[in-house]
């Protein structure tokens, strides 16, 4: 016979006002094999903690049942006090009857009648519960960051001053990402590559953190603590130990008129070429698909004009296994393209703006490369078409954002402050030209935003109108922008130089691709999930892997840095010990059983399920079953739910546990 | 006159295309055992009353050239290799001949880990239908004598096969039994579609020769037969009979591929294969999922999608 103490908690009033918390402690009493019972005011506090440890001893307690709040709530507190008196803590259980009943019933005699229900049907669950040890699991303390951009370097820096090595890997070239590519940032006009590139500088030098640029992810094998990444080393056709980056060979490449993608296409390069002059690492790459030599065999002047011969034409893609024991996701976004509606997608173009035909029509990110002093124009407002500076511009907000209709429904959160920003630039740049704005509203919560934005409409003349532009077409060299000025219940026509379009922010490509490299989960948008909208904003379901930047959502520097920082703090609380403590409740296969279907393993959202050869003592292979990773299992119960023979189990909520409970009610 | 003219003029397929069929699978079977391609070959062989058929492993020449195919041939043989005869896979490569049906079976338990294709060499064959239970089962295959679930088949061509036995071969105008006695059970008011299958399943003696005969009923331990703690109650009493058709059913929802052979060694006639086939209208229409049709990484229901259908969240 088991011997279990039920303890009743009044929660104050919150339980007690409906429920008769003392009939539920002496109908507990009157279970077969509950040997105590008791109510008490507040059983999470210091006195009520100690009647617990204290009844444990003196009735020789072997299962312990508080009848409370939430177990997300107290469990930890009760399985701890349960613990110093001498219990394992998994034979500590919580009957929620606050959430579950006192705060959502008003009928005090029903309202106890299925207090009571609760508490017995988990006494059958402690009564049939097990002792469980914590898993352990050792640790590989050095960490993968996966994108180069702000969030990535910031993320790389804080892990690797904490004296933790870090692998950085970044798909483009040169690291940077699209804060490189800014001009001025809000909300102090701060030169953002001012303040861009010591932080680029600092990450190649920094001995703890190993640089790959140009580099993929091509497959991540492993778990928390002890993840194995296979990166690609895309061919960059230059020997990164050999270049000094002088950039001769870019200064005599024949061919010159590519686009920069670094200027939204604005500028020229190269087919050798570095993205920016500030680059990290200033190695040149070469683009394959312009290049002659790479096209028709004929060139080879920069292998020619290279002193340590590092180009090298031969290079092909290869890969290195990298052993990691955290992950942070940090790759960034990429801006709405609006002019057509890309194949296999919900989302709807906006043909009706011309983006695409009129080139006057550029989005915010080729306004900043505008207005960047080391931009194509050298800092100067010059529109596109005929490099005339332009008089009159109109910004468009929400171009993509909160445009159902359209396809996304959410807000890219920093349109508002980066078109004011603008606004403001184009200020100072043109003293004689105008700006206006189509708005619906200006969202500006933030330190100084708000502020910033009233300069932008009060002292800097941006002439804000609320409401949505439905068409825009050229005439002669101007764009005539037709919309409405909801607010005065007009139609407004406005013929511009020049028309920015705050596109919306989006995943990167491939986000999805990269969610299922990792196993973490991703929103319809391609927006990687948080495993907690707000106690877990950094982690993602899968243990071990964070998530820094507008990878997760759209986001300003600022909470951008603060995200990455977070999830460097996170990486490091995880790299504070040795072995990695897990709560116990995982999942469990019965190997005699189980016939290897595998259905387990394809809904398990952890990939904690491998296949185990099962060998008879000459070493024949007699079966294959499920094994579950206890070091990756999350507990969720799905492969549990799943497995047609019941061969899996999970600890904490097994099926006899279970089932026990039913029979109770 | 094209094939698909021919066909819809078939009323009768006679006994000269199940021989054609013999002879095919006869040839491919001594082949592959001659070239040691496999170890043996499951088919099968004449039974012992005139007209009938049983299920065999073949593992020499001598015997497969006894290979036959008639309308008799009614076995799902997937279920040889993993129950059956479990243990032949382990000593090389088997071949096997497999009906539309059957290569549903077959690609289900692909699907499932449970076979590999490279384990296996598949003798097609082009199956006009076999037949039913409670008929004239000698002769001419007709309207009259052709088995339920073969009067809607659209797996007549087996998909995925290394080689075919037969041509094209279909009967025309067959009446959709199945198809009718569904709309009229769906039509039914609740609690009569409920007394329905009380009444069914009531008559169930737990005989498991449903389970028995089912190529996805593998599990070593049937979670029906588990005791502690028990799921479904064992003996053939009215609700633990109700809860193991139940679990059977779901347990099938897509993957079953509609053999029938459950049905056909049902003892007490219960229409079983109505239940597979209501599940898998529910798949089609939920996922646009036909079970066994080709392997496939995951069926619909070991995954979610973004676009899955809710509307059953109430």
């Amino acid at each position: 016979m088991s011997r279990i103490g039920v303890f009743v908690c009044h929660c104050g009033e919150n339980i007690s006002r409906t429920v008769d918390v003392e009939q539920v402690a002496k109908a507990a009493g009157e279970i077969p094999g509950v040997a105590y019972s008791c109510d008490y005011k507040y059983m999470c506090s210091d006195p009520g903690q100690t009647l617990l440890k204290k009844a444990v001893a003196e009735h020789k307690l072997d299962g312990v049942l508080v009848a409370a709040c939430s177990p997300r709530m107290h469990e930890k507190t009760f399985r701890k006090a349960a613990e110093s008196a001498g219990l394992n803590p998994y034979l500590c259980e919580m009957a929620n009857i606050r959430e579950h009943c006192s705060w959502v019933h008003e009928d005090r005699e029903m309202a106890t009648e299925k207090a009571t229900g609760i508490v017995k049907l988990m006494v059958e669950r402690v009564r049939k519960g097990k002792s469980l040890a914590p898993i352990t699991v050792p640790v590989t303390k050095r960490a993968l960051v996966i994108g180069g951009g702000i969030a990535g370097i910031q993320a790389a820096l804080d892990i690797a001053d904490a004296g933790h090595r870090v692998v950085l890997v970044e798909r483009d070239p040169s690291i940077g990402g699209h804060m490189a590519q800014l001009s001025e940032t809000f909300p102090t006009l701060d030169c953002s590559q001012c303040i861009m590139t010591p932080k680029m500088v600092d990450v190649a030098n920094h001995p703890n953190i190993t640089l790959y640029t140009y580099a993929e992810i091509e497959k991540v094998d492993g778990y928390i603590g002890n993840f194995q990444v296979t990166v690609k080393h895309k061919a960059r056709s230059v020997d990164e130990s050999k270049c000094t980056g002088c950039g001769v060979c870019m200064t005599k490449c024949p061919k010159k008129k590519i686009p920069n993608e670094f200027d939204q296409g604005h500028g020229m390069r190269p087919a050798i070429y570095v993205p920016f002059p500030q680059a990290v690492p200033n190695t040149p790459v070469i683009d394959r698909e312009n290049c002659t030599m790479f096209q028709s065999g004929k060139c080879g002047v920069c292998a020619k004009v290279c002193g340590p011969g590092a180009v090298d034409y031969e290079q092909t893609d290869s890969f290195t296994v990298e052993d990691v024991g955290a992950i942070v996701v940090a790759t960034g976004f990429k801006l709405y393209t609006i002019d057509r509606k890309p194949e296999d997608s919900p989302i709807q173009g906006y043909g009706e703006f011309g983006y695409g035909t009129i080139p006057d029509v550029i989005d915010g990110m080729t306004f900043e490369r505008l207005a960047s002093a080391s931009g194509p124009t050298g800092g100067k407002i010059l529109r596109p078409s005929d490099g005339k500076e332009p008089k009159q511009v109109v910004f468009i907000q929400c171009v993509g954002s909160r445009a159902r209709e359209k396809g996304i429904s959410y807000c890219s959160k920093v349109c508002c402050m980066y078109t004011a920003k603008h606004t403001m630039l184009y200020h100072h740049k043109v003293h004689d030209g105008q700006a206006y704005v189509f708005f619906m509203d200006a969202r500006t919560p933030g330190k100084g935003y708000d502020e910033f934005w009233r300069r932008a409409v009060e002292e800097e003349e941006a002439v804000y109108i609320r409401g949505m532009v439905s068409r825009m077409y050229q005439k002669g060299d101007k764009i005539v922008v037709m919309g409405s000025d909801i607010q005065v219940g007009v139609q407004v026509e406005i013929e511009a130089d020049l028309v920015v379009l705050a596109t919306a922010v989006q995943a990167q490509d491939g986000a999805d691709l990269l969610a299922q490299k990792l196993g973490i989960s991703y929103d319809k948008y391609n927006f990687y999930s948080e495993a907690h909208a707000k106690l877990k904003p950094v982690e993602c379901a899968t243990a071990g892997i964070y998530l820094a930047g507008a990878c997760q959502g759209p986001k300003d520097i600022p909470d951008t840095v603060s995200q990455a920082s977070a999830a460097a703090a996170k990486v490091m609380t995880l790299f504070a010990k040795d072995q990695l403590e897990r709560d116990p409740v995982v999942a469990k296969v019965n190997e005699k059983y189980c016939v290897g279907c595998f259905a387990c393993k394809k809904v398990c959202a952890y990939g904690a399920i491998e296949e185990k050869e099962i060998r008879d003592r000459q070493g024949n292979l007699v079966k294959k079953v499920a094994y579950v990773n206890p070091g990756v299992c999350g507990g969720c119960g799905t492969c549990q739910a799943t497995c047609p023979s019941k061969s899996i189990e999970l600890d904490g909520y097994t099926d006899e546990q279970i089932m026990a409970m039913i029979e109770a009610l | 006159m094209n094939a698909k003219a021919n066909k819809n003029q078939l009323t009768s397929i006679e006994p000269a295309y199940y021989e054609a069929v013999t002879e095919a699978i006869r040839k491919e079977a001594v082949k592959i055992l001659k070239e040691d391609t496999v170890v043996g070959v499951v088919g099968y062989l004449p039974g012992r009353r005139k007209g009938t058929a049983t299920p065999a492993l073949v593992t020499s020449v001598e015997e497969a050239e006894k290979l036959v195919f008639s309308p008799a041939c009614v076995n799902n043989l997937s279920v040889y290799l993993t129950k059956a005869k479990k243990g032949v896979l382990k000593q090389g490569k088997v071949g096997i001949v497999a009906k539309g049906c059957d290569m549903r079976a077959l690609a289900g338990l692909m699907t499932e880990s449970q076979l590999q294709r490279e384990d296996l060499f598949i003798i097609g064959v082009v199956c006009p239908g076999v037949y039913g239970f409670g008929v004239e089962r000698t002769g001419t295959l007709t309207e009259a004598n052709i088995a339920r679930k073969c009067r809607e088949c659209i797996v007549h061509m087996p998909e995925g096969a290394d080689v075919a036995a037969g041509t094209h071969a279909e009967l025309a105008d067959l009446t959709p039994e199945e198809a009718e006695e569904m709309a009229r059970i769906e039509a039914m008011p609740q609690a009569e579609r409920w007394a329905f299958w009380k009444e069914h399943f009531s008559r169930c003696i737990r005989c498991m020769a449903c389970r028995q005969v089912c190529p996805f009923c593998y599990c070593e331990q049937c979670l029906c037969d588990k005791n502690r703690p028990q799921a479904v109650e064992s003996s053939p009493r009215p609700a633990g009979n109700m809860a193991w058709h139940l679990v059977r059913a779901m347990h099938l929802a897509g993957r079953c591929g509609g053999c029938a052979e459950c049905e056909r060694v049902c003892p007490m006639d219960i229409p079983l294969n109505l239940l597979n086939r209501r599940m898998a209208k529910e798949l089609k229409e939920l996922y646009d999922y036909e079970a066994g049709l080709a392997p496939v990484e995951k069926g619909p229901l070991n995954q979610y999608k973004e676009d899955d259908d809710q509307s059953f969240i109430k």
